[in-house]
């Protein structure tokens, strides 16, 4: 029996479930690369990462490759990395700065906003040739918000600020972490690879039922420390909520951050963090701003305390996962540089405790090999959560609502036929 | 500091580790040590290391190695440190010596059939850069090493490197 794609979630009265198919089957990922992250925005980098002229990064948008430039004129393009002439990729390097990016095949030349400049042996072509139709291809759209760069392969669909519309106001919380609402990404990346589908890092991210098992070790190391017991933390995990959002968005929202290793923000040693925040933002949203949110924008990022994560999906069992460390400005840098050394501690592929995540994932992979069982459990919540006035899905912190949020718009965009040509753009 | 005795400092190191005398290669290190693995050169108080280790960190790691259940570990790797080019250069002060040597580092954690991600050798590659100080014995201050693929993904960095 071969289930369609909207066959793969199903969704009645405390019954929620995702098929196996959706983590193993090559063909669904190709229509995931179509229909989601050829589709919707995808976050490609951050402000901070090209602050000058000229500066470039390369990444992808779902697998196809691109690069992110800050042109002369001092905006923000992306665009794929193919030259137009015979596709040969036009930057190899991660990162770098250029006024020019020279194609190594045959030469063509284009400006850091992607203009055709030169060809070599012009007269190879005829003197009709146009070469303003020529530029390295745009994509459809770019666009920002408080320094995330989203891009759309898509020239149909929402604007960015109608998609963010419920998550906002906790990409905000987010930000304003820094008294000045200006934050620099760290040049000192962690990068996990591991053989297993990009969903299970998707699940993870704002699972907030896994800690007290996954983590069992790190939690001995923190009470080791003296710093709060597991009892303590297993208590502390039971406050707060979990939101499931609009547009697959969702979070993990306590209201108290400084659990199980976490860096401590209600330490009373802060004096001048906490003065700062409190002169920008009041006492009332300070305190907001100080919670632990956990927050994943659908498709592909989550906005963690310390750090950036975004999620590279490679094939149907293959996926690497970027956690980018986030530097507050306009706090003092030993703030910096404690919240830094809590970040290691935990995460990276020689942390404490994101090594045993991925072991998850991996372990989960392995066990989907069992494909004689059809279906994935993601019900934990459903009779108990309610709908607020915003129309979030609030659910105890446990609880997997944000997950389900997640599969309710991986179902909706995977049955939806993309309008249009595919990437009508020039 | 003969570069035999280096060598024989380097052969110890990797040996506690290779057979998990986790403590011994703790005792090996001074109190105020750093153990230093950078993603890429810079300062590593604004740019994330995957390991930026003082002396209580090791001990976290070595306790959560022997006597947690640390699933990235479960089953463990097993690892063999292999050392070469080493070379022994001045100190900073009359009392400590840089020892420069490579490390190829062959892991695998065994796994039953059937499972993803276990079974598979894996090959690690770094230069080291150590820095010895003279008491009783040669205690290691700092040992910083950088891995040929530090700002690369990587699956599971959780055993010592």
């Amino acid at each position: 029996m071969k289930l369609k794609p909207g066959e793969m979630v199903i969704d009645q009265e405390n019954d929620f479930r995702v098929h196996t198919a959706a983590y193993v089957d090559p063909v669904i990922f190709a229509l995931e690369m179509e229909r989601i992250f050829e589709q919707t925005w995808v976050y490609v980098g951050h402000e901070s990462e090209v602050p000058e002229a000229g500066d470039y990064q390369t990444s992808v948008v779902g697998t196809q490759p691109i690069i992110l430039s800050r042109g002369d004129d001092g905006a923000v393009h992306v665009m794929f990395n193919r030259c137009r002439h015979r596709g040969s990729a036009l930057c190899r390097d991660e990162r770098g700065h250029a006024d020019q990016f020279c194609c190594p095949y045959h030469g063509w030349v284009y400006g850091n906003d992607g203009a055709l400049q030169g060809i070599p042996q012009a007269d190879g072509y005829p003197p009709t040739l146009d070469k303003s139709a020529l530029g390295l291809m745009h994509v459809p759209r770019v666009a920002t918000y408080r320094g995330l760069i989203f891009a759309s392969l898509s020239p149909y669909g929402e604007s960015l600020e109608e998609r963010l519309c419920q998550v906002r106001k906790y990409v905000d919380h987010w930000c304003d972490r820094s008294p000045i609402g200006k934050l620099t990404l760290s040049r000192g990346i962690h990068r996990f690879s591991y053989p297993g589908n990009w969903k299970l890092q998707m699940d993870n991210g704002v699972d907030g039922y896994h800690g007290n098992y996954v983590h069992e070790s790190f939690l001995k190391v923190v009470e080791r420390a003296g710093e709060t017991s597991v009892r303590d933390v297993t208590e502390l995990r039971r406050t707060g909520y979990v939101r499931g959002l609009s547009h697959g968005d969702g979070l993990i929202d306590r209201p108290y951050g400084g659990m199980a290793g976490q860096f401590d923000y209600h330490n009373p040693a802060l004096t001048e963090y906490h003065r700062l925040l409190q002169e920008a933002y009041g006492a009332g949203r300070t305190a907001t701003i100080l919670g632990q949110q956990n927050v994943f924008l659908f498709p592909n990022l989550f906005l963690f305390e310390s750090h950036v994560r975004v999620i590279k999906p490679m094939s149907i069992d293959h996926t690497v996962v970027e956690m980018r460390p986030v530097m507050l400005e306009g706090v003092p840098d030993d703030l910096n540089t404690a919240r830094l050394r809590t970040h290691e501690r935990f995460f990276g592929p020689a942390g404490m405790g994101a090594p045993d995540d991925v072991e998850m994932f991996v372990n989960v992979q392995s066990g989907l090999q069992a494909r004689a069982v059809d279906w994935m459990i993601l019900s934990r919540g459903l009779h108990r959560e309610v709908r607020n006035e915003d129309g979030e899905f609030v659910g105890a912190s446990t609880d997997e609502a944000p997950q389900r949020a997640a599969y309710r718009e991986w179902r909706r965009l995977m049955c939806a036929e993309p309008p249009g040509e595919r990437f009508p753009c020039t | 500091m003969t570069r035999e005795e280096a060598e024989s400092l380097l052969f110890r190191e990797a040996r506690f580790l290779d057979e998990r005398r986790f403590d011994e290669w703790l005792s090996m290190f001074t109190a105020d040590c750093l153990y230093w693995v950078p993603t890429v050169d810079g300062d590593p108080d604004r740019e994330a290391s995957l390991i930026y280790d003082d002396h209580p960190r090791m001990q976290e790691r070595v306790y959560r190695l022997l006597e947690t259940k640390a699933y990235a570990q479960l089953p463990p790797s097993r690892t063999q440190h292999n050392i070469s080019n080493v070379e022994v250069l001045d100190g900073p002060d009359e009392r400590s010596v840089r020892v420069l040597s490579n490390l190829m580092l062959v892991e695998v954690r065994a796994g039953g059939d059937g499972q993803v991600g276990t079974g598979r050798l894996r090959l690690l590659a770094a230069r080291c850069a150590y820095l010895f100080v003279d008491g009783p014995d040669w205690r290691i201050r700092q040992k910083k090493l950088s891995l040929i693929d530090r700002d690369l993904p990587h699956h599971n960095l959780s055993f010592i490197l």
